[in-house]
């Protein structure tokens, strides 16, 4: 797994979410482990869209549970 | 004060009263002409439109492109000067083609939630159709007009604020619902306008905030206007006009509804609803519902695998009249639908209403 491409995601969930980057790890799921709401998460995919200049669609942000699926997908599509 | 004109964009309806798009088949060319023709903005549901299309089960899509075309067509023929929109629902899996579809017949807007519709202003640049997310918080009008901004140098039209009280499909959670946890929609509307106003300051453009859910009476309207508001959306009411696309069995279930007869269901959709008890709420609520043998592939989030029901036959079955087996969606406030009467005679109430808050408020005086 990219080093730098999760460092990036993990700030900007801590970011996104209000909390600390320790509390965000690879195995983190936004929704169940960290308090993601919809729009928290519909926020943060527009973030990392900006961050990494790729396009999410509604089904593939879906499918983005964890802060690993979101560093594989980005490793995919840049 | 009269009742002021709502100005979105170049559009300027004589009354400040948008009827909410119902669907299936609720508000269609019919009603919402009668509404237009009156002064007020009708809108056509887009939602479904194609259920009366011979294609309607073997092609979806197409059909539902078709059903749009015409009743747009047919609204303008009724209405040739009135303010027409469409309302499309972000969750449908055809989107963003019906959404072409609207724009290429010069619908004057559309109004869109179940979803935010990050992508719709690619759609209408250029063109006059005005484009109006529906929301249910401060957060998510910020959120939506901060993307649409940056990525598209665009500003919502006009924004739709959806409290607890609406019919059809709400955007809260359940547990909220029966936990009463949802603030008021004065509030929320009071949240959207505190987070929208730097966006007209800084843009130098007013963005009309349109209330909507248990707005019933004229009163109702100015006390909406009192907080900010530049105008309403009221769909129950006009359920039971004479102009209303639904069968008299629908209209029928509305008068017949009491209070106690509205309740909440978990829609396929992800959403809950709420909808008149009947025969077909009994048995979801007895989990005793046939499987779902056939889909449309109508909405992204909807699985026929686990589905209790198909949410598109239900509404289609109340829409033709069959309402103890299909799925009736109403507004809290649907009890007190108690006649049917046409469109000008409840703008007529309305009216009547607003003034008779305004003498009461001089006489405060
Ligand atoms: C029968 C019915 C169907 C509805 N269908 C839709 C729909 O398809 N899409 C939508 O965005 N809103 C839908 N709504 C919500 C209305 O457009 C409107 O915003 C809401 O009902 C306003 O509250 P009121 O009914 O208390 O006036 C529906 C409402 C009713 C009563």
């Amino acid at each position: 797994m990219d080093k730098k491409i999760l460092e990036t995601v993990k700030e900007l969930t801590a970011e996104q979410l209000g909390i600390e980057v320790d509390e965000v790890n690879e195995k983190s799921s936004f929704i169940d482990d960290l308090g993601a709401d919809s729009l928290d998460t519909m926020e943060l995919v527009l973030a990392l869209e900006d961050e990494f200049g790729i396009e999410i669609s509604d089904e593939e942000t879906e499918k983005l549970k964890t802060v690993a699926d979101a560093v594989k997908y980005i490793e995919d599509n840049k | 004060m009269n009742l002021p004109k709502l100005k979105i964009g170049n559009l300027v309806a004589k009354l400040p009263v948008i009827q909410g798009g119902m669907g299936i088949g609720v508000s269609l060319s019919k009603l919402s002409s009668a509404v237009a023709n009156e002064g007020g903005i009708g809108i056509i549901s887009g939602a479904q439109t194609g259920f009366r299309e011979k294609n309607f089960r073997t092609d979806n899509n197409r059909a539902n492109v078709n059903g749009i075309i015409k009743e747009i067509k047919k609204a303008r023929n009724l209405s040739p000067n009135g303010i027409l929109g469409i309302n499309i629902l972000k969750a449908s899996n055809n989107y963003f083609e019906l959404v072409k579809t609207a724009v290429k017949e010069k619908i004057d807007l559309i109004i869109s939630g179940a979803g935010l519709p990050i992508k719709l202003p690619s759609f209408v640049k250029n063109t006059k159709t005005k484009i109006v997310p529906i929301i249910s918080s401060g957060r998510a009008a910020k959120l939506i007009t901060k993307v649409w901004k940056k990525r598209y140098d665009y500003l919502p039209d006009a924004i739709v604020v959806e409290g607890k009280k609406a019919g059809g499909h709400l955007g809260f959670k359940k547990k909220d619902l029966d936990n009463n946890s949802i603030k008021p929609l004065k509030e929320i509307v009071k949240d959207v306008i505190n987070v929208i106003n730097p966006f007209e300051q800084k843009h130098n453009q007013k963005i009309p905030i349109i209330a909507a859910g248990g707005i019933y009476t004229g009163e109702d309207i100015k006390d909406f206007l009192e907080i900010g508001a530049s105008g309403v959306q009221m769909a129950t009411r006009f359920v039971a006009a004479e102009e209303c696309d639904a069968d008299i069995e629908f209209k029928k279930a509305y008068i017949n509804a009491t209070k106690e007869d509205i309740c909440f269901i978990e829609s396929p959709v992800g959403m809950p609803g709420r909808v008149i008890k009947n025969h077909f709420v009994e048995k979801y609520t007895n989990n005793n519902l046939d499987s779902v043998d056939s889909c449309y592939k109508c909405l992204k989030r909807c699985n026929p695998k686990t589905a209790l029901f198909c949410i598109t036959d239900a509404l289609i079955k109340a829409v033709n009249g069959d309402t103890e087996n299909g799925l009736i969606f109403i507004g809290e406030n649907g009890y007190r639908v108690n006649k049917i009467s046409t469109v000008k005679e409840i703008f007529e109430d309305i009216k009547k209403s607003f003034d008779l808050k305004k003498e009461k408020l001089n006489s405060l005086i």
